[in-house]
């Protein structure tokens, strides 16, 4: 037979078969990456001028570093990757909603068009 | 049975996140209804903190009073950040430690992240109490009326955060937190874990993003 990983074992037996076995180095792995890609943020404020940020370019390294963080925490942190599939179909189906409705919202109010700062 | 255990630990050898400790649950997703609620109401929190950005990227030029580059304190507000992302590695070693049955290492990593979550809303007031003194209050501008409902509202979601994390421990200490109760520690972990990815897009998109 065979046995995925969300077969319904005892969780006293499966106290036992986790004594030895730790993520916790993963998960600290991933704090000093999330914990970089702070100090890469905090330095496009601190050197505005450095080519790979110069500009309106800086807008999209922060979010591509944002989006980066976010996918990590959700994913590691809070174990989207490792859980049942429907969690994270509730979980995206809430932001892709939110970021559709407030997109369009800002579009009209035309916030993305040049020299539309209300 | 044992081979079942066995199965699952060679599964746990050859992935490092596989995820043994997750018990099928009674109900027609496998889930228990508690943190299927928790997943939902999490889904509806983006919306809320969605509408709340949305308004402060709509206001965020004033008519009148301070700018947000004059007032603004990057250091000091990068080291909160940095204080908040710190605080959800200390939750998941709280979860990790109750799934080993660690209980003593529960309530430390469970201390560990109330405190923190204390030390950034510590900050919040600090840096709240500032922007007031340098003559933006609430009603300043439409500006400062959406920083202050927008970062208010997160620092909000902290303190009961703080408040859960606390229960826990105490409950911990009374006896009442053994191993098959995890997933109420990793329930409150959810919502911890979200509070600092509010955090992280408010921290880029507020305060970074010019």
């Amino acid at each position: 037979m065979a046995i995925t990983s969300h077969d319904p074992i005892p969780t006293a037996q499966l106290d036992g078969a986790v004594k030895d076995y730790s993520r916790d180095k993963v998960y600290v792995l991933t704090a000093l990456f999330l914990a970089a890609l702070t100090v890469v943020e905090v330095l496009t404020y601190a050197f505005p001028d450095f080519p790979a940020w110069s500009g309106n370019l800086v807008i999209v390294v922060l979010m591509l570093l944002m989006a980066i963080k976010f996918f990590t925490v959700v994913h590691i942190f809070m174990h989207l990757r490792f859980d049942k599939p429907i969690l994270t179909w509730i979980f995206w189906a809430g932001v892709v909603l939110a970021g559709g409705v407030y997109f369009a919202a800002l579009c009209t109010f035309r916030i993305f068009w040049p020299g539309s700062h209300g | 049975m044992a081979n079942a255990v066995q199965a699952h630990e060679s599964v746990a050898q050859a992935d490092a996140h596989a995820p043994h400790a997750h018990i099928q649950h009674d109900t027609n997703t496998g889930i228990s209804n508690t943190k299927l609620g928790m997943w939902l109401f999490l889904a509806s929190e983006c919306l809320l903190f969605g509408g709340l950005i949305t308004t402060y990227l709509l206001y965020k030029h004033p008519l009148e009073g301070p700018t947000p580059k004059e007032i603004f304190d990057i250091p000091f507000t990068s080291t909160s950040s940095f204080v908040l992302l710190m605080s959800s590695l200390t939750m998941v070693l709280a979860v990790s430690a109750i799934e080993r049955g660690d209980h003593q290492r529960l309530r430390i990593w469970l201390g560990a992240t109330a405190l923190l979550g204390a030390t950034f809303i510590s900050g919040q007031i600090y840096e709240f109490t500032v922007f007031v003194r340098e003559g933006l209050g609430f009603t300043t501008s439409r500006f400062s009326s959406a920083f202050y409902t927008l970062t208010g509202f997160h620092g909000v979601h902290v303190t009961v955060g703080i408040v859960m994390l606390m229960s826990l421990v105490l409950l911990s200490l009374r006896g009442k937190l053994p191993e098959h109760r995890a997933e109420t520690v990793e329930i409150v972990g959810l919502y911890w874990h979200f509070v600092d990815v509010v955090w992280i897009f408010i921290f880029a998109v507020v305060y970074l993003i010019p």
